[in-house]
Formats: C-alpha cells, sequence, structure tokens
C-alpha cells in the first residue's frame, strides 16, 4: 500500500518534472529572431509539415464536407428546412470540425514524423555533435520545426474549411438539388467573420502550437533506442490528440458557452 | 612533456543515478601527442570524452583545458571553446539531411564568414586528407561505415582544432578500414600539431598509435604509461586487459549464485 502511494507520488513528480522541462524547452527554442539561414530552415520545414500534410487535410476536407451535407441534408428535408444547408456546413466546419480534424490529422501525419526524425537525430548523436561543433540544436533543429508546425496548421485549417464547404456545394447543390442561391446566401446572412471565423483560426493557432511542442519535446526528450522512438512516437499522437479534444471543449465553452 | 599539459582533469567524481563511473580520475593530456584511454566496455570512456567536452558536468573535480576550467565557463565562452575542440563520434553522426560536402562545410560556414570559394576549396582539402574528395555530393545514408567515419573526421578537423576526441574511433570497422583510420589519426596528429585523445578498446590499434596510455577500470585510473611500459605491467587487471584474456580479475561470469545449487534448484528460483 504504502509502496503505491509511494509510486504514485513518484509519478506525479515526474510528469511535473517532465511539464517543466518542456516549458523550458519550448522558452529556449521558441524565442530569438531567426537568421537569415534561420528563414530557410523555416522554409524547408514549412514544406515538410505543410505542404506534404495537404493532400490528407484537404482530401478529408472534402470527405467530410460531403458527409455533413447528406447527412444534414436528411435531417432538415424533413423540417423543409434544407435551405439551410449552407449555413449548417459552414458553420460547423469553422467553428468545430475543421480545426479539430486538421489538428488531429497533422499530429498523426506531421508531428509523429516530427519526433521521430528529431529522435533519429538524437540517437545517432547528430543533436550531440551539433552542440560540439558550436552550435545549439534547439535554435538550428527544434526552432525551425516548431514555427513551421505553428504557421502551416492554421493554413492547412483554412484549406480544410474551404474545400469542406465546396463539398457540402458539391453534394448538396449538384446532387441533392438544394437551391444554389439559398446555400450561399445562408453562408453568407449567417457567418460572422470575428465569431465563427476568427474563433476557429484562434483554435486553430492554439492546437497548432500544442501539437508541435509536444511532437517537438518528445522527439528531444525521448530515450535514443529503437524502442524509445516508437515509444515516443506514439505518445506524440496519443497526446496531442488528446489535448486538442480536452482543449476544444475548454476553448468551445469559453467563446460559443456565453460566459462573456 | 616539456610543455604543461593541455587537458588536465584532477580528481574526477561523477555518477549517474546511483552508479558511480568516476572516483578520483587523474589524468593530464599532453600537448601534440595521441593520447589513448582505454578499459573494458562500460567503464565510462565516452562519459569522459562528454566531462572533457563540457556536455555533461562532474560531480566534484576539474577538467582544465588549456588552464580553462571548462565546466566554470559561461555558456557562450564554452562554445568559444569548442570551436578549438573537434569530436569524431562513435557512431560518426554526420548530419543525415546534408550532402557529404555540406557536412564538412557545416562548422565552416557557422563559425566563420569566409567566401564560398573559399569555403569550398577548404572542404576539399579536408576530403583530400580523408581521401573521399570524390564522394563529396553523396549522402551519409549512402556511405559505408568507414567512410561515414572519416567524412566525421573531415569535418571534426575542418575548424583545425588543436584537440580532437576520438569516441571509439575502430568499433565496427573492416581490417581495412580500421588501417585506415590508424594512419589517419596518426598523420593528421602528425602533419597539423594536434592534441589528440583516443577513446577505446581495440589494443592493438590504439597501442600502435599512442604516445601516452591511460587505463581506466572501476572508476579509477589503473595504470598509465607507455605502450611499451604497459605491456610488461604486472598487475593483473592490467595484463588481462592488455592481452586480452577471458577470465582473470574481470570474471568471465556475470555475479550469479553457485552453479551447483542453481541448477538443482535448492533455493525455488524461477
Amino acid at each position: 500500500m504504502i509502496g503505491r502511494i509511494l509510486s504514485l507520488g513518484r509519478r506525479g513528480c515526474d510528469v511535473l518534472e517532465a511539464l517543466g522541462r518542456s516549458g523550458l524547452f519550448l522558452a529556449q527554442s521558441g524565442v530569438g529572431i531567426p537568421s537569415r539561414e534561420g528563414w530557410y530552415l523555416w522554409l524547408r520545414q514549412m514544406h515538410f509539415v505543410g505542404v506534404l500534410s495537404l493532400a490528407i487535410v484537404l482530401v478529408s476536407g472534402l470527405f467530410i464536407g460531403m458527409v455533413l451535407a447528406l447527412q444534414g441534408y436528411t435531417i432538415l428535408v424533413d423540417f423543409g428546412a434544407e435551405q439551410a444547408l449552407g449555413q449548417m456546413v459552414s458553420l460547423s466546419l469553422l467553428r468545430e470540425l475543421s480545426p479539430v480534424v486538421a489538428a488531429l490529422l497533422f499530429a498523426g501525419r506531421a508531428g509523429s514524423a516530427l519526433t521521430a526524425e528529431i529522435g533519429l537525430m538524437k540517437a545517432t548523436e547528430q543533436l550531440t555533435s551539433m552542440e560540439m561543433i558550436g552550435v545549439d540544436p534547439l535554435r538550428r533543429v527544434v526552432a525551425p520545426r516548431l514555427w513551421a508546425g505553428f504557421v502551416a496548421l492554421p493554413l492547412l485549417t483554412v484549406g480544410f474549411s474551404v474545400i469542406g464547404i465546396y463539398g457540402g456545394y458539391l453534394v448538396g447543390v449538384e446532387w441533392l438539388g438544394v437551391f444554389e442561391g439559398s446555400y450561399w446566401g445562408n453562408m453568407q446572412a449567417s457567418v460572422d467573420f470575428i465569431e465563427d471565423v476568427g474563433n476557429g483560426m484562434v483554435k486553430s493557432l492554439v492546437f497548432a502550437l500544442v501539437v508541435t511542442w509536444i511532437a517537438v519535446f518528445q522527439g528531444y526528450d525521448l530515450v535514443p533506442t529503437s524502442e524509445g522512438i516508437s515509444r515516443a512516437t506514439t505518445r506524440t499522437v496519443v497526446y496531442s490528440s488528446l489535448a486538442v479534444l480536452g482543449l476544444d471543449f475548454v476553448l468551445t465553452a469559453l467563446m460559443f458557452g456565453g460566459f462573456s | 612533456m616539456i610543455d604543461s599539459p593541455f587537458v588536465e582533469v584532477s580528481n574526477l567524481h561523477f555518477s549517474r543515478g546511483e552508479k558511480v563511473i568516476f572516483s578520483g580520475v587523474e589524468l593530464q593530456i599532453p600537448r601534440g601527442r595521441i593520447t589513448a584511454v582505454m578499459g573494458p566496455s562500460g567503464t565510462g570512456k565516452t562519459t569522459l570524452l562528454k566531462l572533457v567536452g563540457g556536455q555533461l558536468a562532474p560531480d566534484a573535480g576539474r577538467v582544465l583545458i588549456d588552464g580553462q576550467d571548462v565546466h566554470a565557463l559561461s555558456r557562450k565562452a564554452l562554445f568559444t571553446l569548442r570551436r578549438r575542440m573537434g569530436m569524431l563520434f562513435q557512431s560518426g553522426a554526420l548530419f543525415s539531411d546534408l550532402s557529404v560536402f555540406e557536412n564538412v562545410a557545416f562548422p565552416l560556414r557557422v563559425h566563420t564568414d569566409l567566401p564560398p570559394t573559399m569555403i569550398r576549396d577548404l572542404v576539399l582539402m579536408k576530403l583530400q586528407a580523408v581521401g573521399l574528395r570524390g564522394a563529396r555530393e553523396l549522402m551519409p545514408a549512402e556511405l559505408s561505415g568507414g567512410m561515414a567515419r572519416r567524412v566525421a573526421l573531415a569535418r571534426a578537423i575542418a575548424l583545425d582544432p588543436e584537440l580532437v576526441l576520438y569516441d571509439e574511433p575502430f568499433v565496427g570497422q573492416d581490417p581495412i578500414s580500421k588501417g585506415v583510420l590508424v594512419q589517419l589519426i596518426k598523420q593528421l596528429n602528425d602533419a597539423l600539431g594536434l592534441t589528440s585523445v583516443v577513446v577505446s578498446h581495440d589494443i592493438q590499434e590504439t597501442l600502435s598509435i599512442a604516445d601516452y596510455v591511460y587505463v581506466i577500470a572501476d572508476g579509477q585510473v589503473m595504470a598509465h604509461g607507455t605502450p611499451d611500459s604497459l605491456d610488461i605491467d604486472d598487475d593483473p587487471r592490467v595484463s588481462q586487459f592488455v592481452h586480452g584474456e577471458p577470465d582473470g580479475p574481470v570474471p568471465f561470469h556475470y555475479p550469479a549464485p553457485d552453479y551447483f545449487h542453481d541448477i538443482l534448484n535448492l533455493e525455488g528460483r524461477p
């Protein structure tokens, strides 16, 4: 019994210590003005985490928009309200589905890759040798990846929303025959730029920070063995998915819960 | 040894968790020579290099490099000091996203403002010294283990350091590349006037080039001297290691209960 309490306490201390380490880690790598080379490194990472995630994000967005329209139509048509389809598709995407689903996909596609890449660099002593050459790996390896993730995910989220709304249009208007004018018109009338688009983007920025932070920290902090890398990669996906879903609830409650 | 030693390790204590790695290690590494640090696996030879390079901090004791206390330096001064050191890692540790050329150019690009043509000349000179000028376009994944280590060596000497630390340079190499590395280390040391520290447990290769040898075991310096004096050392521990005998003071068997009892399982263990 005592042993169990002891191990619980030790676990608690470990968790707190890891949180502290990750905070320091974020502060040390996130701040500072990038050099010209820093911009180049950042651009390269934008390609890896952003451009290469485009395909999966856009395809998912298209299908989610199409499914939303199909499901929404079958319900709305019972009430004769299928004219509101555009409003339903766009609001669910902008407020909720785009930031969350894009972040989950991003964690799986880019986050795990970041963890594995940094972890492998650690396991093969590349980070240590960089330090011995006199270059801080936090600035050279971690910072560009952190910033690339932070910028890329919100952009991907925008793409997700746009193509999702287009998917809704394809199914709702082109296939099921909702009047085109009401699809776009109702959307225009009901979507508020600050309230809906803005809040969705704020969510996306928060998710981007959290997911990328978890990914690079897990890579930097892992035990440099093949087992350690596989565990850290799994942890990245699990932790970031949970963090995204949990934070989404908190943010939704703050933004749309009517507390303000 | 007319000069003062280039690296001086005094009364070094270091432990990892409960495990004591060093308890009072004393080393003096003379300028311009090749000093070997040898010892059985797991005695913390790599840890020693990391302590010298300032990546780990000792629990007690000092490491002086050219008179500067490595662990009392500010982070900035430490990075400046590191420019005067090169380190060859066990795995080579080449940056996998850069080509051979870019790997060698990396320290030059970071630390100097030299024009591209001069960087190119310098990189080609270093690659020529390790015999891999023709491999400059290759990526690290396309190199054999021996080639990777030679590229890493070229990178380690790119900034013309005064001190080069070699971490197990011969491990996992075929006889040919072992021979090549032995020669390279010797040649570079003589040609560039480097101070070299070779950490290794490959006895033949290391003793053939070392000017002075330290043998470390159980957290302490067990013996030191010139290669010839070690060969005739009568300390049984030293002689077991130097002559590679399987059993002796360092036992062949991991500590275990009595064999007879264990086989009959008198104690009912799993």
